[in-house]
C-alpha cells in the first residue's frame, strides 16, 4: 500500500538539488580541467549561477525545515545505526525485513540521519563557502585576500569528490525499498509504497502523535469533539488517506476500532480491535446485533440521533463516549461516524473508534491527586 | 500530476536561462560597441592643413650640410632642441633606480645586450639610428644643436635615408630641400626606420615590431592596420616637447612615463566582468597578442660561439635558411629565426634590473634584464605599479662572449672600416675586439675569453590582434603542456592544477563506489532467487 511521505516542497527541493548538483558537479569537473563540454568559460558561468541558486534553495529549505519542524528529522541518533549497517551488509541479500520503518514522523533510517546531518552541517557549509573564497577572495587589491587559490580550491575539491561518492551511494541506495523503483517514485509522486508491516507500524504512529496533539489541545480548550476531529483530519491529511478509498484500510489494520452498521443498526462488521475494546470474544459475536447492545439508556438515545444523521448523508465527529462492554465493564473511547456510499445511495454507517479509557483513567486519577492535594493545601492553611 | 509538470516548467525555464546567458553574451559581445576614452577615432577628425613648410623660404634655400636643414628648423621652432637634448632618443641614455645598486646611467650608450653586444666602440656603425650627425667617438659634442637630426622622424617624403656606418649622416645626395618641406608628425615609418630595424635587420629585436606594420592589416596588427584605424605610433606614445611617452624595459627600470592599453580602453573594457577581473592580474597584451611575428620572422637564437668561419678565400659567409632569414653569418655567428610565436609569460611589475658590464656573473644564463614580479607580489608596488601581471614576453637568448677570468660580460669591438683596429667584423680575432671594446669603456680584459649564455627580455606590446583571435580560457585553464601559463607555476589556477593526492584519492574513492554498487546489487539480484521474501 502508498503512504504520502514527501510534502510539494520536499520534493521541489529534492530535484532541484539533484539538478544543481548535477550541474555543479559536471561543471566543476571541467573547470578542473578533466574535460572540455560547456566550454571553460559557460562552464564557469553555470557552476556560479548553479552555486547561488543551490544558496537561494538552501535559504528556503532551512525556513521550510524550522517551519514545518522538519529539522527534527535529522535529530542524529546512535540507535539501530548498527542494525541498518548490518542490513546493508548482509541482512539485504538474504530477506531480511528492514530494521528501521519510513514513518512520516521519522522518514530516514539512523544512517541518513547522520549522514544528511553531515551534509547539511558539514558538506554543504564547507562548499559553499570555500567557493565563496574561490570567487570572491582571490584578487588583490579588494581589502581581504588569500596567498593563493590553492586552500580554497583544494578543499572545494575534496568536498566536490565527497559528494560525487555520495550521490552515487544514495542513487544506488533508493533501490533498496519496498520495490526497486518505490523510493524514486515516491521522491517523484509523494507516495511511497510500503509494506503492510510498514504501513501499520506508520498508521499506529500517527495516530499515537495525534492523539498526543490533542490531548495538549484538550487541556486547553474544552471543545473536545471539534478538536479531536481537527487531530484526526490532521492525521488523514498527513497520511494521505482518503476516506473514500483508503480509509477501511488503513483503520482495518491501525488498531483502532473499525465498524460497519447497516441502515437498520444492525453490525454488518467490526475488526478485531473492535471485539476486543467490546472485549467480544471475536467479531462474529458482535455480526448481526443491534448497536444497541453497548450503551446505557441516555448515550443509546443520544447514538441513535447521531446515527440518523449520518444516514443523512453527514460525517459525524461523536466525540469520547462511554461503552458498556460484553462483560458489563465500562470503556471510554473517541469515536467518528460517516455513511457508507453505495451506487450514490447510503447503504450504513462506518466508523472507527479509539481508545480512551487508560488516559481517562489517567487524567482521572490526576484530577484526583489534584483535588486531594488541595485539600490538603487548604486544611494546612487554615490550620 | 499537476504538480509533475509544473516541477518539469520549473526545470526547464531554470535550464533554458542556464545555457541561454552564453549565447546572450555572445551577441552582446558582437553588438558590443568598443569602450575607448581619450581617442578619436579618425572617421570623427578635422583633417586639415594647416601649416605648408613648402612655402617657407628658409626651406627653399641650398642645405650644403644636413646640419643646415636643422639650424633652418630652430630658425623657427627656435627652442625645441632643448626638449630633444632632453630626450634618451638623444642621449642614449638616462638615471634609472637599479634594485640594489642605486642609481644607474643606463642606455644604449652603455648596457649590453645579447644582440651586437653593445655600442660602445662601435659607435660609427650604432649611432645611424641615433637622432643626430657625426657621433662616431666620445668626442661627439651633446649640447650643439645643430647636430640633431629633425629630418629622421619628421620626414614624410619617405626620401630621407642615414646612410650606414656613417655615425649618423644621411646618404649622399638626397635632395634635402624635398625633405625639408615635407616634414609633419612622425608616421609609422619614421619610428619603424630604427625601431622595426635594430638589431641589424627586420624585426630581428622586438619580434612585435617590424616592416610589414607600416602597411599591414587588422591581422597583423589591430591598431596599425589600414583597413582599420590605421594608428602612427605616437597616437599611443603620445608626445608632447617632444617627451615621448612609453618605453622598452631592454634598456629602462622604472615604472615611469610609460603607457597602457587602460589609457583608452579603461580598466574595464569587457561586457564580461570576469574578464575585467582577470585585468587585475593579467596584462591586457596576454590575452591579445597570442602570438607575435606574425608576418615575418624574429631572431630568437644568436651564437656567437660559431662566429669566424671563413670561406676558402678567407672571405666571411653568409648562409640563409628557407625563409631568407640568415641563419649564419661569420660576422655574426649562427642564429635561429622565428615566426608566429607563441609569447612566453612572466610575472612583471613594471620595475626591470639589468645586467651591467661591471657585474659579475652568478647564475647562467645570464638574466639581461630581468623582470621583477612574481604571483605573491600583489601590492608591493601598488603606489608606482599596481601588483605584478602576466605579461607576455619574447625571450631572445644566445651565446656571447664572457672574461673567463673576471667572470664579468665584456663589451666587443665589432665594427670598424679598417682591418687592424681589432673589430671582429674586420680581423675576426675574439682576444683583438674584447681587448679593444674594453679599452674603450675603460675596463680590465684578463686576456681569457669564454662564452657564456644571455638571455633577453622583450615585453610585448604591439601585434594586438583582433578580438576574435584572443587567447580563449582554455589556453590557459588547461592541463595539457602545451598550456599558455604551463611554466608559470608559482600559483593556483584553476583548470591547470590539482593535488595529485586529492585527486587520486577521489577517483579511487569514486571507483570504489561504483564497484561497491554493481557487486552489492549483483548480490542483491543473485541471492534474490533464495528468498522467500516477497
Amino acid at each position: 500500500m502508498k503512504i504520502y511521505i514527501y510534502q510539494i516542497f520536499e520534493r521541489f527541493w529534492h530535484w532541484m538539488q539533484v539538478l544543481l548538483i548535477s550541474a555543479l558537479a559536471i561543471t566543476g569537473l571541467e573547470i578542473h580541467g578533466f574535460f572540455e563540454l560547456f566550454g571553460y568559460r559557460n562552464a564557469v558561468s553555470i557552476h556560479d549561477i548553479s552555486a547561488w541558486a543551490f544558496l537561494i534553495l538552501i535559504i528556503f529549505a532551512i525556513f521550510w525545515h524550522f517551519t514545518t519542524g522538519e529539522w527534527r528529522q535529522y535529530k542524529p541518533s546512535l540507535k539501530l545505526v548498527k542494525e541498518q549497517i548490518n542490513y546493508y551488509i548482509t541482512g539485504i541479500f538474504s530477506g531480511a525485513e528492514h530494521p528501521t520503518n519510513k514513518l512520516v514522523y521519522n522518514k530516514f533510517n539512523p544512517l541518513q540521519r547522520l549522514i544528511y546531518l553531515g551534509l547539511k552541517i558539514l558538506v554543504i557549509p564547507v562548499m559553499g563557502l570555500s567557493g565563496l573564497a574561490y570567487m570572491y577572495l582571490n584578487y588583490p587589491n579588494q581589502g581581504f585576500q588569500l596567498g593563493s587559490l590553492d586552500s580554497a580550491a583544494l578543499i572545494h575539491t575534496a568536498g566536490a569528490y565527497f559528494l560525487i561518492v555520495f550521490v552515487i551511494a544514495h542513487v544506488y541506495l533508493t533501490t533498496t525499498g519496498h520495490k526497486p523503483l518505490s523510493a524514486i517514485k515516491a521522491m517523484i509522486t509523494g507516495w511511497e509504497e510500503v509494506d503492510e508491516k510498514g504501513a501499520r507500524a506508520m498508521v499506529a504512529n500517527e495516530m499515537e502523535v495525534a492523539l498526543k496533539i490533542t490531548k495538549a489541545r484538550l487541556k486547553a480548550d474544552g471543545n473536545k469533539s471539534e478538536l479531536l476531529d481537527t487531530a484526526l483530519a490532521e492525521t488523514e491529511a498527513r497520511l494521505g488517506v482518503k476516506k473514500e478509498e483508503k480509509f477501511r484500510d488503513v483503520v482495518a489494520n491501525s488498531g483502532a476500532g473499525y465498524f460497519r452498521i447497516d441502515p437498520n443498526g444492525i453490525y454488518e462488521e467490526v475488526n478485531n480491535a473492535w471485539a476486543c475494546l467490546y472485549k467480544f470474544k471475536s467479531p462474529e459475536d458482535v455480526v448481526g446485533k443491534h448497536y444497541s447492545l453497548s450503551r446505557n439508556k441516555e448515550e443509546f438515545e443520544e447514538l441513535e440521533i447521531t446515527f440518523n444523521k449520518v444516514l443523512k448523508g453527514e460525517t459525524i465527529p461523536h466525540g469520547e463516549v462511554t461503552r458498556i462492554c460484553q462483560d458489563g465493564s465500562i470503556g471510554h473511547h473517541t469515536v467518528t461516524m460517516t455513511p457508507v456510499v453505495k451506487n450514490n445511495q447510503i447503504v450504513g454507517v462506518e466508523g472507527f473508534i479509539l481508545d480512551t479509557t487508560a488516559r481517562l483513567l489517567a487524567e482521572k486519577e490526576l484530577l484526583e491527586n489534584k483535588i486531594r492535594l488541595e485539600q490538603l493545601l487548604n486544611d494546612r492553611d487554615r490550620k | 500530476m499537476k504538480k509533475l509538470i509544473y516541477l518539469v516548467l520549473i526545470v526547464f525555464s531554470f535550464q533554458a536561462t542556464l545555457f541561454a546567458s552564453p549565447d546572450q553574451e555572445a551577441s552582446l559581445e558582437n553588438q558590443h560597441k568598443l569602450k575607448l576614452i581619450n581617442y578619436v577615432k579618425k572617421a570623427d577628425r578635422l583633417n586639415q592643413k594647416v601649416v605648408d613648410h613648402g612655402k617657407f623660404a628658409v626651406l627653399q634655400q641650398e642645405f650644403k650640410r644636413p646640419q643646415d636643414v636643422t639650424l633652418a628648423c630652430l630658425s623657427c621652432h627656435t627652442e625645441r632642441h632643448t626638449e630633444i637634448m632632453a630626450n634618451n632618443h638623444w642621449t642614449w641614455q638616462r638615471t634609472e633606480k637599479l634594485n640594489g645598486r642605486g642609481e644607474v646611467s643606463v642606455g644604449k650608450k652603455n648596457i649590453l645586450n645579447n644582440f651586437c653586444i653593445g655600442t660602445s666602440s662601435n659607435r660609427e656603425s650604432c649611432t645611424r639610428c641615433h637622432i643626430g650627425y657625426g657621433w662616431k667617438d666620445e668626442s661627439f659634442d651633446f649640447t650643439e644643436k645643430e647636430n640633431i637630426d629633425c629630418l629622421v622622424c619628421h620626414d614624410l617624403s619617405g626620401v630621407y635615408k642615414k646612410e650606414s656606418g656613417m655615425a649618423g649622416y644621411p646618404v649622399e645626395g638626397i635632395n634635402l630641400n624635398v625633405v625639408a618641406q615635407s616634414v609633419g608628425s612622425p608616421k609609422r615609418a619614421n619610428c619603424g626606420v630604427c625601431h622595426f630595424w635594430g638589431g641589424g635587420g627586420n624585426n630581428v629585436k622586438h619580434g612585435d615590431l617590424e616592416e610589414a606594420m607600416n602597411n599591414g592589416t587588422k591581422k597583423l596588427d589591430v591598431h596599425m592596420g589600414t583597413d582599420g584605424e590605421d594608428m602612427s605610433c605616437i597616437e599611443c606614445h603620445i608626445t608632447e616637447n617632444h617627451n615621448i611617452t612609453g618605453k622598452l624595459y631592454a634598456l629602462s627600470s622604472e615604472n615611469k612615463n610609460r603607457i597602457s592599453c587602460e589609457q583608452c580602453h579603461t580598466t574595464e573594457p569587457h561586457s564580461d566582468a570576469l574578464l575585467n577581473k582577470h585585468g587585475l592580474r593579467i596584462a591586457c597584451q596576454t590575452c591579445h597578442i597570442p602570438y607575435y611575428a606574425k608576418a615575418n620572422s624574429t631572431k630568437m637564437w644568436w651564437d656567437w660561439t660559431s662566429a669566424g668561419r671563413l670561406d676558402e678565400h678567407g672571405e666571411p659567409l653568409h648562409e640563409a635558411d628557407a625563409d631568407g632569414n640568415h641563419n649564419y653569418l661569420s660576422i655574426k655567428g649562427t642564429f635561429v629565426w622565428d615566426q608566429n610565436i607563441k609569447p612566453s609569460y612572466f610575472w612583471f611589475n613594471g620595475l626591470a634590473d639589468h645586467f651591467l658590464i661591471t657585474d659579475s656573473i652568478t647564475e647562467i644564463p645570464i638574466q639581461m634584464n630581468t623582470l621583477n614580479g612574481a604571483y605573491s607580489d600583489k601590492g608591493a608596488n601598488c603606489k608606482t605599479t599596481g601588483c605584478s601581471k602576466i605579461w607576455p614576453v619574447k625571450v631572445h637568448r644566445g651565446k656571447q662572449p664572457y672574461d673567463a677570468i673576471n667572470n664579468r660580460l665584456v663589451q666587443v669591438k665589432t665594427f670598424s672600416k679598417v682591418k687592424g683596429e681589432g673589430a671582429y667584423w674586420m680581423d675576426f680575432d675574439w682576444n683583438a675586439a674584447i681587448k679593444a671594446g674594453m679599452e674603450y669603456v675603460g675596463l680590465p680584459y684578463s686576456g681569457e675569453y669564454g662564452f657564456v649564455e644571455t638571455e633577453m627580455y622583450w615585453p610585448l606590446n604591439h601585434q594586438v590582434s583582433p578580438a576574435s583571435q584572443s587567447l580563449r580560457c582554455i589556453d590557459c585553464h588547461t592541463r595539457s603542456e602545451e598550456g599558455r601559463l604551463a611554466s608559470l607555476t608559482d600559483f593556483y589556477l584553476p583548470g591547470r592544477d590539482y593535488n595529485a593526492w586529492i585527486d587520486n584519492i577521489g577517483i579511487i574513492l569514486i571507483i570504489l563506489s561504483f564497484i561497491g554498487v554493481v557487486v552489492h546489487g549483483a548480490l542483491r539480484i543473485i541471492l534474490r532467487k533464495n528468498c522467500l521474501h516477497d
